[in-house]
């Protein structure tokens, strides 16, 4: 049987000194599919993203990519399948975004290797896909938090990579912004084929652009699956500890809201 | 209009620099002169009697001190950009994370305790200046906020060295130490022979060219631990090599011609300001300029009229107000954001 798996977490436990942070994840993620990763703060979804990237050493259990485990892969041959695009990235020099970009061809450079013209106009047909080629010569710490998420998001397709990591790429973005980079991301992990991790708060942007749900609670994966099963409310009122209303629409889609109840304890 | 590259005015100031250097100081030497000696050492020949004084001035003692400050001036900015990529602060440099105070301890020691010749002094001061930086990655290499921890290890190995510096001074013989170990901390270049040219080539220009050849790999480190490792660098092997080439330059430069301040933060700060933070170009500028910096210093103290002063005043009397300057430049922009 042919093994469509491209990320499978197994078993996987990490501890910040005594603090138990993840404890027996268990998933996989398929080729192509947007999997996005929910819990509330401090649920261990930013400090699981670092063990797959290998930023943080797992205590046990394993991650396989293409069924290769990753602790016996070198940074490069990682770097070569895993980008990262972190929630905030605020850098003391400044780096242009077309230099930023260039940096996600790292490993393909070599040992002493810096990037040449065809890596240059490699780099920006990129920042031509996602219409921010005006950027080019632009200094990255006077962008918008909009335009700093689009250039890491460019920065790791020039990566080439076959997965890709996202923290919270919405958190600091408002509402138009957050539409804008959530259906880039999807346009992009579809056009690619692109296997997308993507942690996010909103249950509802994560229900409307992931293919498959996981949410973690407390260091565990409690409920996994598509929107329709997670959609619950005593699912969602047992991770979230509030009270919830699911509204149904016209359009089919599901969403979640506070109860009223909740709103007017918290009032009070 | 098109703007000229500033690596061709840095270059011909460099050029202009060194004939200004060769020609000035106590003894002054013509141009016409300078190229009669140039080129009959270039052909083998033996200059005449009519210019057997300039000729000793120029080759004896002009050249290798010449070439001396170029060497040193390029390590230092060259340690300064590396240190700086490395530990992501543009305030970071050699001279203030243990280097200088542990190459001043290891020349005091050598001085106070074994035979006080030039080549113990240097070799002394060369081994602690390298244990310092050891000592900095040992104290604070570990942990999970590394890039901090390191810098306050450097803090405490700089005073920690800067209090062992002080009581060997205090203990030292006033009259036939004390001097040495002062006039040493000071930095100067009055001393400089040809086999200080040839030792500290060896180690400068080998310990440049591989800062140089991994020099994407520092663009990344200057973005931050966690986004060079998703991105493919060995952070820990890569912050041990730059801090390792860097240290050696820093520190041959050191052996040399004593402690000269400055030149290090000032230089890497400034070629930043001009060519931006590409280590591509900021590597090559910084170690032109550092090189003119310090071949133009050394040339001013060596020029007074009362004599010479070390030249780590002059150094400190410019680095200094400038840093301020850039500094108080900078809130400005900052406080009209």
């Amino acid at each position: 049987m042919q093994n469509h798996k491209m990320l499978e977490i197994d078993n996987i436990s990490f501890s910040y000194r005594e603090r138990r942070i993840l404890n027996g994840i268990n998933f996989s993620v398929e080729k192509g599919e947007i999997c996005g990763l929910l819990g509330p703060n401090g649920c261990g979804k930013t400090t699981l993203l670092k063990c797959i990237n290998r930023v943080l050493h797992c205590k046990s259990g394993t991650i396989r990519v293409h069924g290769q485990d990753l602790s016996k892969l070198s940074r490069g041959q990682i770097a070569g399948m895993i980008a990262v695009v972190p929630q905030e990235l605020n850098i003391v020099f400044s780096f242009t975004v077309i230099q930023m970009v260039l940096m996600g061809g790292t490993v393909r450079y070599g040992l002493y290797g810096t990037p040449c013209r065809k890596d240059y106009l490699d780099a920006c047909e990129i920042l031509e896909e996602l219409r921010i080629e005006h950027l080019t010569d632009r200094c990255y710490n006077e962008l918008s938090g909009g335009e700093k998420q689009v250039v890491l998001i460019a920065r790791a397709l020039f990566q080439r990579p076959e997965i890709v990591l996202l923290d919270e790429p919405t958190s600091h973005l408002d509402f138009k912004r957050q539409h804008i980079i959530m259906e880039m991301i999807k346009k992009i992990s579809g056009e690619k084929g692109l296997t997308t991790l993507i942690t996010l708060h909103d249950p509802n942007t994560a229900g409307r652009y992931c293919h498959r749900l996981i949410m973690l609670n407390r260091g565990c994966v409690c409920h996994k699956g598509s929107r329709e099963k997670i959609f619950h409310v005593e699912t969602l009122e047992s991770i979230y500890e509030m009270k919830i209303r699911i509204e149904h629409t016209d359009t089919g889609s599901d969403y979640v809201i506070p109860h009223p109840d909740q709103e007017k304890n918290e009032k009070n | 209009m098109k703007r000229i590259s500033p690596f061709i005015i840095i270059t011909i100031l460099l050029m202009a620099g060194i004939v200004f250097a060769l020609t000035v100081g106590q003894y002054h030497i013509n141009l016409l002169t300078l190229r009669e000696i140039l080129i009959l050492k270039l052909s083998g020949k033996t200059p005449g009697d009519d210019l057997m004084t300039p000729a000793m001035v120029l080759w004896s003692v002009r050249l290798p001190r010449v070439l001396i400050a170029l060497l040193a001036g390029a390590a230092l900015s060259v340690g300064g950009v590396a240190f700086q990529g490395i530990m992501r602060n543009p305030l970071v440099a050699p001279s203030f994370i243990g280097v200088t105070h542990g190459a001043v301890f290891g020349a005091s020691i050598a001085i106070i305790f074994f035979s006080k010749s030039a080549f113990s002094i240097e070799t002394s001061a060369f081994i602690w200046a390298v244990s310092a930086v050891l000592m900095v990655y040992v104290v604070g290499g570990r942990g999970i906020n590394t890039l901090t921890t390191l810098v306050i290890a450097g803090v405490i190995i700089s005073s920690f060295f800067q209090a062992a510096g002080s009581f060997l001074k205090y203990i030292a013989d006033p009259y036939e130490e004390l001097p040495s170990i002062v006039f040493w901390m000071m930095g100067g270049l009055n001393n400089v022979q040809w086999i200080h040219v040839g030792r500290a080539s060896v180690i400068i220009l080998t310990g440049i060219t591989v800062i140089y050849a991994f020099r994407w790999k520092l663009n990344l480190m200057a973005l931050g631990d966690e986004d060079a490792l998703s991105m493919g660098v060995n952070v820990k092997s890569a912050r041990i090599l730059f801090m390792l080439f860097s240290t050696l330059i820093v520190a041959a430069s050191s052996s040399s011609c004593g402690i000269i301040m400055w030149v290090d933060l000032i230089v890497a700060h400034i070629s930043r300001l001009i060519v931006g933070p590409d280590h591509n170009r900021l590597i090559p500028f910084a170690a032109i300029l550092g090189a003119f910096f310090l071949l133009m210093t050394d040339t001013i103290v060596r020029s007074l009229p009362g004599g010479e002063i070390p030249v780590s005043i002059i150094t400190s009397f410019i680095g200094a107000p400038l840093l301020g300057y850039l500094l108080m430049k900078q809130n400005k922009q900052w406080s009209e954001e």
